[in-house]
This record gives structure tokens, C-alpha cells and sequence, in this order.
């Protein structure tokens, strides 16, 4: 061993045992032999001589590099020694030296990679009988034919395989070894691939199987009359049909009939060349091992063969040639049907493509033929099939574990492409589809014990679907199969109905068709039922019993009025779930975003909130609910204040759910009711309001508590109107008393809904509130930007954030709302600087233009407001001039980053235009002065564009104001050039 | 399989070799595996880390020698040498750059010059990110070549353990072995919530298949 083949050991060594010194030592070494003149020979020396593999690996990497980097330099002499040795190693030469084909396959794909760049320089210019001269070496066996395919393949994926991202220049080079080969030796080839797979088919089947693999790669580009004629294709035939080889060849051959089937030609021809294949031969195959190798290859090349037919058939006119097509494709789909419920499929085949393919060619007016029918019938099946859920899972998918999660979200996503399968089908046959879904439904139905839970969840999920294309009109007349379906499962139980999935689906199912059910009340019963019973809320599974709360909630939404006689049951029947929600032991139950449960109190307030409800059985209801709970409450807020003590989580999520269940419950009671016809009914949230609002002194630090309760007095605004007002100066002050970012958020967010609904009615309120928020509002929001950018993505400044846009909300529904006295009222008038001061800011810099046309917006407001004669707010008018219009109508819109061809860029400057006239109308002279003379000249505007403005601000016109101005302010950036900074 | 220095050990262990583009997050993903991370060494000469990642199987513990090929080009290392011995690889690319999944054919390429017939995992990268180039349905390269994909994100963790599990099963010829314990893994540098964002892209399939609501909800200040 000499020096350099020590090193290249060392720096391939993975033994651990080599320390980190000697293996840079090793490194430098080799890399020093790289750098020398004579490194090609070098190379080829030790290759001849060296067993080592990583020597050889590594000279023949070595070789690779020098090529690509150096070979135009390289003298012919050099050139010619490397050609040859390499040549020579490939064809197992030099009877006295070590051979490179004897290691490992690594290395030799190694050389093959050195063969294709030569290939790459060299051919068909420099060395154009590479190929030819390799085709009598084949004769020395297995080891040259193998090393042959594997520069073949090298070729393919390195030059010609269009799966790599290219350079334009190698896709030239690729152009041109294609054609040169084409020309030359091509049929060469093709003649040898026959002869080695004919001579080893029986002895060596991995051979023949790789070099039919090889062959594969090339079908696409060579003529395809070498391969598809009658000496290759009985070969290909022969070994496919011969049961006793091994699966790999059988696979092989498979692997080149469908690149024969795939190549790109004309519809005429390629039809041809597939009748000429009689492909029915090998149909009877594919029912074999289903895990095969070759089933499976096998199954790619019907599904393949069938979609090329369904293409002929597509793109060819004639009747002939098109009853042609359609005769070879009826005669492949029974098995191509077979292939897609038994087999796994080869994923780059879609059959929902595919069939939607052919179910599209369909809906052309002639009549649907027998044929076609039953294709349909198998489609339908197939779809069944693929939407079934497999039974190993079943564990997995009841109880939802990560397994069962993931499935599920595998399912959904693929029956999004099947479901819309089945609509199509629908649409070509609606009475074959029908009469499949119902036929599948009943024997769920009808079947015994013995039917499994993804038969029935499949089903069930097959006429949801079918629901979808119905029209409102269908639903309600029950049109087809639901006069019959409808009743039938809603009178259904299924033995596998404590199944999770079973139990959603059905219970989705009978929600989907319950327009039916309005018009034929007499199936209500079966409904309520349905859902009452353990199929729907008192399921033993909580998220179904919750899902069928939450659609129990809509079905009433629905049916309402007729279900006034059934009242008394349904409250009887839900009792000892109401009372299960506000228990401690539920409320530690995990909590599912929308599906919490409150939904059965929504249901039960619209059932009783409604006027068919006489006064008397309505109070009586709802006391009964109300009054329990509100008890509840004041017993733990008794206890709490008798203990003083940390309150448990288990009592604030038992209280937060009791605040839940009330304000779901309080949603189907309307205003009108509660205040005009039944005041009565009001009194009663009164009493409650009163109640809950006291969890703001005894828990005030209590977060959740705190929001839930806001929640209810929002509804409670909604549901009392103006008669809340007596309840509103305390329950403001409690919440205040907290002033962190997010609790003065939800404390502006319920401000803003009492302005819109009552006006200026709560301009007593404001007048006291606002001293205090602004007091806060102004120590937390800094007076400038919020730091953006990296490192700033925290909660805190989020929150902060989320603060300033309700703050700016908040003011803007002030200012509409004829509120803006009351920033002038004595307490408030401290904040009106740092109010004024953050709104220029904001107008002018905010990075969202939204809110800062929402600024822009409140200016425009105060102007109208304050800007009068005598001034209302000393000081203002000049700042508006001074501040305002210079700095945000001016400075800000000339800034280039205002950019002019955005969408809401143009809504800001549209306000910001608008602002202009505003202040014309309201100031007049005066902002001419402040901001024509002043601004304008020191923004060099021109004379001419200035009296222009001024003459366009005078007009009526604001659209051409509004272009007039966009042109002075690009006018005047040009001028400008961005050599003037303004600010 | 080791590097210089390193403690061998008595159970199975893997040379795992992890390719694609620069800047992926190659390094960052096999980091965040804390015993590995700690343990792993470093080869400036060669240009290549070798991160020992074990994992708790129901058949016992196996290791992963990961060998990060980063920066690879600027030292002028052994290049595909490296991939020599690989027993298993993933092939990562970035969601977020689409340059570096039109790249992965050609990773695929010089790795199976180098190790036919392993087991690969191909892994997109960043999926936490909302600057996503390649979508979910647009990455096809595995489909073709028989190759398992996952979405991952190494700075949430989200599927981590996922190519690692896929490739000790193909390893041990059991489809069911599993993890049995989680490895220490960093803790996640982003929050994504998946979850939500699942039960987001469910809503939207819910939303498309369900039927325009009856009214309009009158829930809007809950």
C-alpha cells in the first residue's frame, strides 16, 4: 500500500478509531496528488491495480472532477489515454489487472458516470463508435451487460431524462446524442436487448429484468417500431403470461409494454398499436397475488392501457375508429374496475381522473347503452369501496387517538375527489345512482348484527353526499328516494351505533334532510327521538353528544313553531343533561372550541323564547332554568367570600359554565319580546344581570370570569335594549378597575357596541369613562410606532397592538356618532393633546392603511365639528393647518413609498382628498394660506399647479379633484427626484 | 460510522445520510435532537457533522448516524463519497423555496448513484412558515419514485419523529414497530398550532360540502 492509498483509507475511514489530525493530514495529502499535472494517469494506474474499493472510488471521483473541470484543456494525447482505459475497464479488458466491474455497484455506476461525460464531450463528434464498439463486448456475459446498462441508465438520468432541472446548453447536448444514436446505433441496440433477454430469460432473470428496465427508459424517444413489432412484443407477452419466472422480470416486461402503451403519438396510430397488442391476454392475470411485484406493475399497465383508450376516444372523430376504442375499453374496464377495489393502485394513476374521464365522455345526449349502465353501477361501487373506512382502524377512529386523527384526516381528504365522482355519476344517471344508494343504505338498514361499522359509516356518508346536489325544492317534497330513505333512517337504530363515526354521520345525515321533515311534520317525533335519545344527546361518546347538541340547536332553529307541542318533552328529556352541564364534574370535561355543549341552552331558549309560548308556561320555563342556576352562582360567591380564599379552578370553570349555559340560553329571547310584549320575561335577566355582574367584585382578578361576563352583557344589550342602561355605570367601573392591554381591549370593544346601538344616549356614560381610559390608554400606547420587525413578534406587543386598533375603532365610532364633545368635556380635555398628537402620527406613519384611513376619517369628523365660527376648540383650526394638512395630506402622500397603484392606498388618499375639501369648506382662506402658500411653495410647487389646485378645490368636482391632486404630487416627486427630504 | 472519537455502541445504529439544497434547515433539523446534539461531531476538515440520534423502539434502542453534509462544496469534501455505506437517507427540501424541490430529483440522483435500493424519506421543510411556494399537492417527486413524504417542520418539531420512524421500520422489515419513547427534542422555537391549522383547512372542506347555513348566526359579540 502505498502513500496515497493509506490516505484515501484514513479519509474514508468511519471506524472512529482515526484521529482528527492525521485525517487532515490525510486530507491535504490527496488533496495535494488532485492539484498534480499528471493526476490522470495517476487515477488510472491505481484503478488498475488497486483492490480497494474506496481507492478506486476515490480515483474514479477524482477522474469525474478532472474531466468536468479541465477536459477542454486536456491534451489529445491525455484525452485519448483516458477514453481508452476507461473503455477498457467497462468492457472487463486487461486480462492481468485488477477489474473495476468486480467492486461493488457504487463504483461501478461510478464509471459509468465518467463514461457519460465523456459520452457528453465526445460523442458523436470525437468518439462516435462508443456505442458500437461497446455492443460486441456483450458477448462476454452478465458482467459487461450489466456495466452496459448501467452507463445506458447513467446516460438517461444524466443527460436525457427530462425529470432533472437542465441547463439549455445540455439540453442541446441531449438533442443531439438522441439523434445522432437514433441515426446510428439505436437498432443496434434494441436487436441486443432482444438477444440478451431471449439467451439469459431462463438463467439469469435479474439480468434480463435489468436490462429490460433500462430498456423502459429509452421507448419514449427511440422508434417505436424497434420495439412494438412482432418479434419484441410476443417476447414481452411470452415472459409476462410465463407463471413460473420470477415476479422482478415478469414486472420488467410489464414496466416496457406500458411505455409502448404511453408513447406519445398520434390518436390513429397509437389506436392501432393498442389493438395490435391484444392486451386481453394478460387480463386474467391480474387476479393473482394482489402483493405481487408484478400484480401490481401489472395493474399500472391496465389502468395506463385504459386511459390512453379513453384518450383515443377522446380526441378521435369517425364512428369506426371511435366504436373501436370503445369496444377495447369495455373489454378492459372489468378488470381495470377489479383492479381499482382489489389492488393497491400505482399512485401517479388518479382514478378519480381517470373516471371522471370517463363518466365526462357520457354526457353527450345519446342515450346511456347497457354497457355504460353497468360501468356506472361499478363506478359506484368502486366509490363505496374507496370511501370505506378499513376495519383495522376501527379502534383507532372510535376513540380518535393520533392514529385514529390521522386516518380520519387521510379519509376526508381523499373522499373530497371521490364525493365529487359520485356527483358527476349522479348528474349522467341519477336513477342507476339512486337506486345504488339506496340499495346500499338498506341493507345498512335491514341488515342484522352482522353488518360492519364501515359499511354503515360508509353508506351513511354516500347519502349524505348525495344531499348535496339536491335542490331546496327536492329536499322539501322528498323527491326520488328520500319519501322513502328519510323516514326510514330516522325510525333507524344501527347495532353499531355507539360507533363515534357511525353516530356523526348519521346524525349530520338526518340534519342534512331535515327540510323534508318541515313539510311533513308528522315525522318530528322520529326527530326529536333521534336526537334526544342515545343517538344523539345522550350518546355515551361526549363528542357526539355534543355534535348532536350543537345540531339539535339547528334543527330547531329550523322547525321552531311546530315544535311547540312538543316542548314539555324535550325539556323533560334534556333534563338531566342541563343539569349535567353546570355540574362541577362536566365543567372539568375538556372544552372543544365551538362544539362546548352550551348549544343544548341555545336550542331550549329558542324553543321557549318563542311568542307560540303563552306568557304563563314561558315564565315557568325559564325560571326554571335561570333560577337554579343563578342560585349556583350566589352559593359559590358565598362560599368565596366566606373563605377568602384562592378559588379553585374547578369553581371558575363551573361558574364560567354557568355564564355559558345562561347566555346561550338568552339567545332566542328577542328585544321585542323582552321589553315591549312581555316585560315580565325582561325583569328576569334583569335579576340575572344583577346576579352575574357581582362575579366582577368578588372575582375580579379572574380573567376568563371577567370576559365571560362581558360576553353576557353584550347579549344583554342586545336582548334589553336601553332598558340595560340602569346596569351599565357599575358594571363599567368594575371592569375598569383591571387596565391591562387585553382587558381594556374587551372593555372599548363593549363601548363601541353601546355607541352604535344607542347613539348619543350614552354620552353621560362616555363623559365619565373616557377621563379614565384615556388616562390608561396614554401611559400604555407608546406616541410613535410599535416596534416592528424581528424580535418583536412577542404577546406583549401583539397585545399592545391589538389595543391601538380597537383604540382607533373606538374613536372613529365616537367621532360618527356625534360623540365628539365629549373629548372637549373638562375632565377629558387633558387628553385631548396626546389624543391629537397620536392621531397626526398615526395618519401620517401607521404601516396599515386602513387604519390610518380610519384616522384621516376622525380628522375629517372633528374638522366638520370643531372648525366653526366662533372657533369651538381654541388652537385647533391652526393645528389642523399647521399639522394635519401639511404633514398627512402633504408630506405623507409625496413620500414615495405612498404608493399609488394599491387598492387601499388609493381609499386612504380618496379620505385624504376628501380632507382637503373639508377643510376648504370649513376654514377656507385661511387653509389656502396655511397650506397652498406655505406648504406647497416649500415643496417647490410650481405657480401654475398651485393656482390650478386652488381653482379645482373651489369646484364641485371631487373625482377630478382627486386626479388633479394625484398629478401634482406625481409632478411634483419627479421634480423632486428624492433629493428633498421632508421630514 | 462513526467519526474520530466517537463511542460506538451495542445496539443496531444506521448511517443516515441527510441531502438537499443550502439553507434548508438540514442542520437545524437534525439539532433538535438533544442527546444527538450534544454528542455530535465535527469534522471541519471533511465538512461533514455526525449526529448519533437515538430512538426508544418497542424492539429496543437503535441509533441513527446522521451525517449532515452541510457546506460540503465550500470545503471540498469528499462530495458523494459521503453517501458511501449510507444505509437509509432523507432528501429535505424548503416549502418556502421552490428552487430547492425542483432540486431534489438531482439529490435523489447522485444519492442512488452511490446507494442503490435504500430506504428515503423525503422531507418539506418549514411548513410552519405562511410563505409557502410548494403546496402539499404540488410534491409529486416521491410518488414516482416510491419514496415516503412528509411535511415537517424542524423549528416547531411538528412530525419529527415521523422520517426517523418510517425509516427504522423499513430498516427492520416490521411494519409495526414503533417509537416507545419521544426523544428530547429542543423545545419548538415557533408555535405553530397545527391543530388549528388542520381544523382550519377541515372547516374549509366542511364548509364546501355542507350546505349554506339556514340563517344567519346572530352570535356575533360571543
Amino acid at each position: 500500500m502505498d502513500d496515497l492509498e493509506k490516505a484515501i483509507l484514513i479519509i474514508f475511514d468511519e471506524s472512529g478509531t482515526v484521529t482528527s489530525v492525521l485525517k487532515s493530514q490525510a486530507v491535504a495529502f490527496c488533496q495535494q496528488i488532485k492539484d498534480s499535472p499528471s493526476i490522470c494517469s495517476i487515477c488510472i494506474e491505481r484503478l488498475c491495480f488497486s483492490k480497494l474499493v474506496q481507492v478506486q472510488f476515490w480515483c474514479l471521483q477524482c477522474l469525474h472532477e478532472v474531466l468536468r473541470a479541465r477536459y477542454s484543456g486536456m491534451s489529445t494525447e491525455e484525452k485519448t489515454f483516458v477514453r481508452k482505459s476507461v473503455f477498457s475497464m467497462a468492457c472487463y479488458d486487461n486480462a492481468n489487472s485488477v477489474k473495476v466491474l468486480d467492486s461493488p455497484p457504487y463504483v461501478k455506476n461510478k464509471l459509468a458516470q465518467i463514461l457519460v461525460t465523456l459520452i457528453y464531450f465526445e460523442y458523436p463528434s470525437v468518439w462516435s463508435s462508443v456505442f458500437l464498439d461497446f455492443i460486441p463486448n456483450l458477448g462476454k456475459g452478465g458482467v459487461v451487460i450489466d456495466m452496459f446498462c448501467r452507463v445506458l441508465n447513467a446516460l438517461d438520468d444524466e443527460l436525457i431524462s427530462q425529470d432533472y432541472p437542465r441547463t439549455p446548453e445540455e439540453g442541446a447536448v441531449s438533442v443531439q446524442i438522441k439523434d445522432a444514436m437514433r441515426q446510428q446505433c439505436v437498432g443496434q441496440i434494441v436487436h441486443a436487448w432482444y438477444d440478451i433477454v431471449s439467451l439469459y430469460k431462463n438463467s439469469d432473470s435479474v439480468l434480463c429484468a435489468f436490462v429490460l428496465d433500462t430498456m423502459r427508459r429509452y421507448i419514449s424517444w427511440i422508434d417505436i417500431g424497434l420495439v412494438a413489432n412482432n418479434t419484441f412484443l410476443p417476447l414481452l407477452f411470452e415472459l409476462m403470461l410465463a407463471e413460473g419466472l420470477p415476479d422482478q422480470l415478469r414486472c420488467a416486461a410489464s414496466g416496457c409494454v406500458l411505455a409502448v402503451v404511453s408513447k406519445r403519438m398520434d390518436p390513429q396510430a397509437k389506436l392501432t398499436l393498442l389493438q395490435n397488442l391484444q392486451m386481453s391476454r394478460v387480463f386474467g392475470l391480474v387476479a393473482g397475488d394482489g402483493d405481487s411485484e408484478f400484480v401490481s406493475g401489472l395493474a399500472s399497465l391496465l389502468t395506463g392501457y385504459a386511459s390512453e383508450l379513453l384518450d383515443c376516444l377522446k380526441h378521435l372523430n369517425g364512428g369506426d375508429v371511435k366504436q373501436s376504442s370503445v369496444d377495447l375499453l369495455n373489454e378492459v374496464l372489468p378488470s381495470v374496475f377489479y383492479i381499482m377495489k382489489n389492488c393497491e393502485i400505482d399512485s401517479t394513476f388518479s382514478i378519480v381522473q381517470f373516471l371522471s374521464g370517463y363518466v365526462a365522455m357520457m354526457k353527450t345526449p345519446s342515450p346511456l347503452t347497457e354497457s355504460q349502465l353497468f360501468h356506472l353501477g361499478q363506478i359506484l361501487e368502486v366509490i363505496r369501496i374507496q370511501i370505506r373506512y378499513d376495519p383495522i382502524y376501527r379502534d383507532n377512529l372510535d376513540v380518535l387517538d393520533k392514529v385514529g386523527k390521522e386516518e380520519e384526516d387521510r379519509m376526508v381528504d381523499h373522499r373530497k375527489d371521490m364525493l365529487v365522482l359520485l356527483r358527476n355519476v349522479g348528474r349522467v344517471a341519477p336513477d342507476v345512482t339512486q337506486v345504488f344508494i339506496r340499495n346500499s343504505l338498506s341493507s345498512a338498514v335491514g341488515s342484522s348484527l352482522d353488518i360492519n361499522v364501515e359499511e354503515v359509516e360508509a353508506a351513511l356518508s354516500l347519502f349524505y353526499a348525495y344531499g348535496e346536489s339536491l335542490s331546496e325544492e327536492a329536499m322539501k317534497t322528498g323527491s326520488g328516494i328520500l319519501r322513502e330513505l328519510v323516514p326510514m333512517l330516522l325510525s333507524t337504530k344501527f347495532p353499531c351505533h355507539s360507533n363515534r363515526l357511525v353516530a356523526l354521520v348519521y346524525l349530520d345525515t338526518i340534519t342534512r334532510y331535515m327540510k323534508f321533515v318541515l313539510e311533513n311534520n308528522q315525522y318530528i317525533p322520529l326527530v326529536l327521538a333521534a336526537f334526544l335519545d342515545d343517538r344523539g344527546i345522550h350518546h355515551s361518546k361526549v363528542k357526539v353528544s355534543r355534535r348532536a347538541s350543537y345540531l339539535f340547536m339547528r334543527v330547531v332553529k329550523l322547525l321552531k313553531s311546530k315544535l311547540v307541542p312538543f316542548i314539555e318533552t324535550i325539556l323533560q328529556s334534556l333534563h338531566d343533561t342541563v343539569s349535567q352541564f353546570t355540574s362541577v364534574d362536566y365543567a372539568s370535561k375538556e372544552l372543544s372550541g365551538s362544539e362546548d355543549g352550551s348549544h343544548i341552552f341555545e336550542a331550549i331558549g329558542l324553543l321557549i323564547g318563542m311568542e307560540d309560548v303563552p306568557l304563563e308556561k314561558q315564565s315557568e320555563y325559564l325560571s326554571s332554568l335561570l333560577t337554579p342556576l343563578c342560585q349556583q352562582v350566589e352559593i359559590l360567591i358565598a362560599s368565596s367570600r366566606v373563605q377568602n380564599s384562592e378559588d379553585s379552578p374547578s369553581k371558575v370553570a363551573n361558574i364560567q359554565q354557568i355564564i355559558m349555559a345562561i347566555n346561550a340560553l338568552s339567545k332566542g329571547f328577542s328585544e321585542r319580546l323582552v321589553t315591549a310584549s312581555r316585560p315580565a320575561i325582561g325583569l328576569m335577566f334583569k335579576q340575572t344581570l344583577d346576579v352575574l355582574l357581582q362575579l366582577l367584585v368578588v372575582f375580579p382578578k379572574v380573567e376568563t370570569l371577567r370576559s365571560k361576563v362581558t360576553a353576557f352583557i353584550h347579549r344583554m344589550v342586545e336582548t334589553l335594549g336601553s332598558s340595560v342602561f340602569p346596569y351599565l355605570p357599575k358594571a363599567l367601573e368594575q371592569l375598569l378597575a383591571e387596565s391591562e392591554p387585553k382587558e381594556l381591549v374587551g372593555f372599548l370593544v363593549l363601548l363601541n357596541q353601546l355607541i352604535c346601538k344607542f347613539n348619543t344616549s350614552v354620552q353621560e356614560i362616555l363623559e365619565n369613562v373616557y377621563p379614565v381610559i384615556g388616562g390608561r390608554i396614554f401611559s400604555i400606547l407608546p406616541r410613535d410606532s410599535i416596534p416592528s420587525g424581528p424580535g418583536s413578534n412577542t404577546e406583549e406587543i401583539r397585545e399592545l397592538q391589538e389595543l391601538q386598533r380597537t383604540f382607533y375603532t373606538f374613536l372613529h365610532v365616537m367621532a360618527t356618532h356625534d360623540l365628539s364633545s365629549v373629548f372637549l368635556s373638562p375632565t377629558s380635555q387633558v387628553y385631548l393633546d396626546p389624543m391629537m398628537q397620536l392621531l397626526l402620527f398615526t395618519s401620517c406613519n401607521h404601516k396599515d392603511l386602513v387604519v390610518r384611513k380610519a384616522c384621516v376619517q376622525i380628522f375629517i369628523r372633528l374638522i366638520k365639528d370643531w372648525c366653526t365660527r366662533p372657533e369651538k376648540v381654541p388652537g385647533f383650526q391652526t393645528f389642523v393647518i399647521e399639522a394635519f394638512a401639511t404633514n398627512c395630506c402633504l408630506y405623507s402622500v409625496l413620500d414615495k413609498s405612498f404608493e399609488f397603484r394599491d387598492a387601499s392606498t388609493l381609499a386612504l388618499f380618496g379620505e385624504i382628498v376628501l380632507a382637503q375639501k373639508v377643510m376648504y369648506e370649513k376654514i377656507g382662506n385661511d387653509f389656502l394660506i396655511g397650506f397652498v402658500s406655505k406648504g406647497f411653495s416649500a415643496a417647490h410647487c410650481p405657480q401654475g399647479l398651485a393656482e390650478e389646485y386652488c381653482q379645482k378645490l373651489q369646484g364641485n368636482d371631487m373625482k377630478s379633484l382627486k386626479s388633479f391632486y394625484q398629478s401634482l404630487i406625481e409632478n411634483l416627486r419627479t421634480q423632486q427626484n428624492g433629493s428633498l427630504v421632508f421630514r | 460510522m462513526a467519526l474520530p472519537n466517537q463511542q460506538t455502541v451495542d445496539y443496531p445504529s444506521f448511517k443516515l445520510v441527510i441531502v438537499g439544497d443550502g439553507g434548508i434547515g438540514k442542520t437545524t433539523f437534525v439539532k433538535r435532537h438533544l442527546t444527538g446534539e450534544f454528542e455530535k461531531k465535527y469534522e471541519p476538515t471533511i465538512g461533514v457533522e455526525v449526529h448519533p440520534l437515538d430512538f426508544f423502539t418497542n424492539c429496543g434502542k437503535i441509533r441513527f448516524y446522521c451525517w449532515d453534509t452541510a457546506g460540503q462544496e465550500k470545503f471540498g469534501g469528499l462530495r458523494d463519497g459521503y453517501y458511501v455505506h449510507g444505509q437509509c437517507a432523507i432528501i429535505m427540501f424548503d416549502v418556502t423555496a421552490r428552487l430547492t424541490y425542483k432540486n431534489v430529483p438531482t439529490w435523489y440522483r447522485d444519492l442512488c448513484r452511490v446507494c442503490e435500493n435504500i430506504p428515503i424519506v423525503l422531507c418539506g421543510n418549514k411548513v410552519d412558515m405562511k410563505n409557502r411556494q410548494v403546496k402539499a399537492k404540488q410534491v409529486t417527486f416521491h410518488r414516482k419514485k416510491n419514496l415516503q413524504y412528509y411535511e415537517i417542520s424542524a423549528k416547531s418539531n411538528y412530525n419529527y419523529e415521523k422520517p426517523f420512524l418510517y425509516l427504522a421500520r423499513k430498516l427492520a422489515g416490521d411494519a409495526n414497530l414503533h417509537f416507545v419513547e419521544s426523544p428530547a427534542l429542543a423545545p419548538p422555537e415557533v408555535q405553530i398550532d397545527m391543530a388549528a391549522q388542520k381544523e382550519h383547512e377541515d372547516e374549509l372542506v366542511k364548509a364546501l360540502i355542507q350546505p349554506l347555513p339556514d340563517d344567519d348566526d346572530d352570535d356575533a359579540f360571543d
